[in-house]
């Protein structure tokens, strides 16, 4: 059998010469990025889908996930409290032009959190802490005013709809079962998990200065609010883009610009807040 | 997030010690068959002057598991498509190995050459979802001795 050899073959023929850390990078990146994307894609239009929801249809929903609403106050000087944050929210509506099927319902907390948040079917929450920081009952319409102003741009509904496409998308690639698609709708019952995106916010507050314009002739006060923030924070603060509400300088400057061409010469003073309504 | 890290562990030993086992592999392969080189291996299935030689089956079988890191590249390649080179060399270690132990059996038998030579593949855990998986390779031929 002299006639046949056996030579040395070159190594490598049959496998391709890619590292693999370097395969492994390029596929995790280029399949993540396109999740992203593809996600980003379906929420966007989840929430333009969530945007025709009917307005009964969605008092309806908060109805059956209100658990987590402030139960209404036992003490009278609550309950005074809350019927003057109700009158007040009624004159804005009024001033606001809010469709007839959209009623809002204020709900008041005692709790010394500074803040106050409109979600799913037209509630708004206030708290206690946020009032303390207000100088007049301007600076606390201008606050309903942008809370109203959220329920009728429907910003609600919608971030409900994109965070539940961003779930369902995320759940079903992850292969997780329905658990945590539950967990999330309980979830939902604790509304702060809806946010809003920095364009809804400054169109809110636009929303709400003129309102505020139209009830009381001027926009004094406006941002009131924002400035005791702006001197609250001494912490070091974080780039815009990822703080889902503007940059507080930026807003304040915003409505000194809308209040700077609206100027009212026979401006009425501020009217103060009630007694009551100040911290005891 | 227990899962996650759980992931990335197993991810990571699937690397390291995949990565190690193949290369270790690879050495001993590309070793050994310097040392078999003079046994030829044909796939042809006419043996000349058959008449004046003696033939036996001879076979050699091996079976490689697939590590973590390589089914989940593997995993991600099956959506977008391409060339799955985590399991090319799984498999090119596979052949070669499988006949290498054909040659040594060959060896054993005093012969110098092995004939009509055919590989056969399988996977193990076929369809079964959840595991990791393993591939067999089976290399059979006839080894020819003078007689």
């Amino acid at each position: 059998m002299a006639e046949y050899e056996n030579p040395e073959i070159p190594e490598g023929i049959n496998v391709s010469p890619t590292h693999p850390r370097k395969d492994f990078a390029l596929l995790v990146t280029g399949i993540s990025a396109l999740i992203i994307v593809a996600v980003l894609a379906l929420s966007l239009l989840a929430g333009q889908l969530a945007r025709h929801v009917p307005f009964e249809q969605e008092r309806a929903l908060a109805e059956s996930l209100g658990r987590w609403l402030p139960q209404p106050p036992d003490l009278p000087v609550d309950q005074r409290r809350q019927h003057y944050l109700q009158t007040l929210t009624e004159r804005l509506t009024g001033a606001m032009e809010l469709p007839p099927n959209m009623p809002i319902t204020v709900h008041y907390s005692s709790s010394k959190t500074v803040n106050a948040m409109a979600t799913l079917g037209g509630h708004i929450v206030v708290y206690q802490g946020l009032i303390d920081t207000l100088p007049s009952e301007n600076a606390l319409a201008m606050i309903l005013a942008h809370e109203i102003a959220h329920v009728r741009h429907r910003d609600p509904v919608v971030a409900m709809g994109r965070g539940f496409a961003v779930m369902l998308a995320l759940s079903s690639l992850a292969g997780i079962g329905d658990g945590v698609l539950q967990q999330w709708l309980t979830g939902v019952g604790m509304l702060p998990i809806l946010s809003f995106s920095r364009s809804q916010e400054e169109e809110a507050d636009s929303t709400a200065l003129q309102a505020v314009l139209d009830l009381y002739g001027h926009v004094g006060d406006a941002a009131a609010f924002f400035e005791a923030l702006a001197r609250r924070q001494s912490m070091p603060k974080s780039p815009t883009m990822f703080n889902t509400h503007p940059d507080v300088e930026q807003r304040i400057a915003r409505i000194r610009d809308f209040s700077a061409r609206h100027v009212n010469p026979d401006q009425a003073p501020a009217i103060p807040l009630p007694e009551f309504m100040k911290a005891t | 997030m227990y899962d996650l890290i759980f992931f990335l562990v197993l991810l990571l030993l699937g690397y390291v010690f995949g990565q190690r086992a193949e290369k270790s592999h690879f050495r001993s392969i590309i070793e050994r068959e310097k040392q078999l080189r003079d046994i030829l291996v044909f796939s042809e299935r006419r043996i000349p002057d058959e008449d004046k030689l003696d033939g036996t089956l001879v076979c050699g079988s091996v079976v490689i598991s697939v590590d973590f890191f390589k089914r989940f590249v593997a995993g991600l390649r099956s959506l977008v498509g391409g060339r799955v080179s985590a399991y090319e060399s799984l498999l090119e270690r596979a052949r070669r190995e499988a006949i290498l132990r054909m040659k040594e059996e060959a060896r054993r038998t005093g012969a110098k050459s092995v004939w009509n030579t055919r590989l056969e593949t399988a996977s193990i855990y076929k369809g079964a979802q959840q595991s990791i998986g393993a591939v067999e390779v089976l290399a059979y031929g006839t080894a020819v001795k003078p007689r």
